[in-house]
């Protein structure tokens, strides 16, 4: 333990995530998290449980899909989808060949509607990239030698100034361990 | 001693002003006319203040303390990065400039770590240009303590020390400012606005005793007294920097090349003497600036 007193940090890492949490829209899929910084080590941990299994989303959850005759057409249902659904589309077919016909219509060239309807996405990935972006912004900077536990729905990073203790890092995989079964926090 | 003011009024009788300013032994620091509104930034000896205030209600201006005009001050962070949350140390460079200060925010280029944190003889030779210097640190008492007093403690100019945790002194600074620490916000929160306040007013403090300590062993002229006869240089008229003379409580900062213009500065007329032989003159660090200190009278007599 630091033999200084540092509930001011604890405090203001504990406030500064919650606030980066609101900005980027993750702290109603964030359930839990523990930050643990030791100064005299040094090292500096922080574990997040996510809230949402990942599991993977079809096309044919999120809107209907029917042929047409230059490849096949999607009539968009849940809006919520519709960005992730075109980077997805964009990324495997290519911009040139989607075409948006209307807020909910797309038609997408050379495709096949039993292709479509079998595609997948994946929620989850969206959701680790903006909590990642959160855990970035109050990691201290200096603090470069990381290691990373990470599982379906908790991950730990902790990170240090020079050497990596193993004792640190069994610290770590406690405290990975306990996130999985700690309770849910009330919200 | 000088005092600096700032003048806000119409331009209706303004001459009045700027005689009343000569006869009791002020300069003009800087006027900025927009239309027919204008600021004048003034230094006047304290004493005749009343005199001043008495003109000003007669040509129904304002006149608004302005204690940090006429410095320059440095607001330095460890670094500039997203992590450390550069927004306290962009809020206090501003808070210093509503004082009246000329402010520049500087990151370090190996600031950040714990240990590792390091400042370099070239960053420390810059930071020595400013009249004082106000390093925001962050929220480890252990780090603050024990490894980021290195970055300041070889600084002659007086530092200001703002971080997070409450502590109850640090060595090698004039003022320590607890309870700020990192945000990702602007300061904007009633209690963040008294912070900067305080922060504000201790660097006034230090500034105001840095004055003291030089008006100990008084300058041969004051700076403001140079301002007017550089700026009829070509150079620093056809500068097109939004302040190209800056002002320091021991000299100026010019913003033109010193290898070029050195002679031509050296050779400005003062008081009979050239201000070569009564100022050192010398390259600033920051690149296409001079920055001139003047010596005192003790200095330019004895010499």
């Amino acid at each position: 333990m630091s033999k200084y007193d540092e509930s001011f940090a604890y405090q203001n890492f504990d406030t500064i995530l919650r606030q980066i949490m609101v900005e980027l829209g993750v702290s109603r899929m964030v359930t839990d998290f523990r930050i643990v910084a030791e100064p005299d080590a040094p090292y500096f941990l922080i574990s997040l449980r996510l809230g949402k299994a990942r599991t993977s989303v079809k096309v044919s959850d999120m809107g209907i899909v029917d042929s047409s005759p230059r490849g096949a057409k999607i009539t968009i249902t849940d809006e919520n989808w519709a960005p992730a659904l075109l980077t997805r589309l964009w990324q495997k077919y290519g911009r040139d060949s989607i075409e948006q016909l209307t807020r909910y219509e797309l038609i997408v060239i050379g495709a096949s509607d039993e292709e479509l309807m079998d595609m997948e996405l994946d929620p989850g990935e969206e959701l680790r990239s903006k909590v990642l972006d959160a855990v970035w912004r109050i990691f201290p900077e200096g603090f470069k030698v990381r290691h990373n536990l990470m599982n379906d729905d908790v991950m730990t990073l902790i990170g240090t100034e020079h050497d990596m203790e193993e004792e640190w890092i069994r610290t770590a995989e406690k405290i990975h361990e306990e996130m999985h079964h700690s309770k849910k926090e009330a919200e | 001693m000088y005092e600096v003011l700032l003048y806000d009024g119409g331009v209706y009788r303004i001459n009045e002003l700027y005689e009343l300013i000569e006869d009791v032994g002020g300069f003009i620091i800087q006027k900025t006319q927009v239309q027919v509104q204008i600021t004048v930034t003034l230094a006047i000896p304290e004493e005749e203040k009343p005199a001043i205030e008495a003109k000003t209600v007669e040509l129904g201006g304002k006149l608004i303390s302005v204690p940090l005009a006429g410095t320059e001050i440095a607001v330095i962070a460890p670094t500039l990065a997203r992590h450390h949350m550069p927004h306290p140390t962009c809020d206090i460079a501003e808070q210093l400039r509503r004082a009246g200060a000329i402010t520049i925010v500087m990151g370090l280029a190996r600031g950040k770590g714990r240990r590792t944190s390091q400042i370099s003889a070239d960053e420390i030779a810059i930071i020595e240009e400013y009249d004082a210097a106000v390093f925001v640190l962050g929220n480890f008492r252990d780090c603050i303590l024990e490894h980021k007093t290195k970055l300041f403690e070889d600084l002659e100019v007086p530092v200001v020390v703002v971080c997070g945790p409450e502590i109850e002194s640090l060595p090698y600074c004039e003022g320590l400012i607890c309870g700020v620490g990192r945000k990702i916000e602007r300061m904007r929160r009633e209690e963040e606005i008294y912070k900067l306040e305080e922060i504000s007013n201790r660097v006034e403090e230090v500034i105001r005793q840095k004055r003291y300590e030089l008006d100990e062993d008084p300058l041969f002229v004051h700076p403001a007294e140079i301002k007017d006869r550089i700026a009829e240089l070509d150079a620093v008229q056809r500068s097109l920097r939004p302040a190209p003379i800056v002002l320091h409580l021991d000299g100026l900062r010019v913003k033109i090349p010193y290898e070029e213009w050195k002679d031509q500065i050296a050779d400005v007329e003062v008081y009979g003497r050239r201000l070569g032989d009564i100022a050192r003159i010398s390259n600033s660090r920051l690149g296409n600036s001079t920055i001139i200190r003047i010596k005192t009278r003790a200095e330019v007599e004895s010499g």
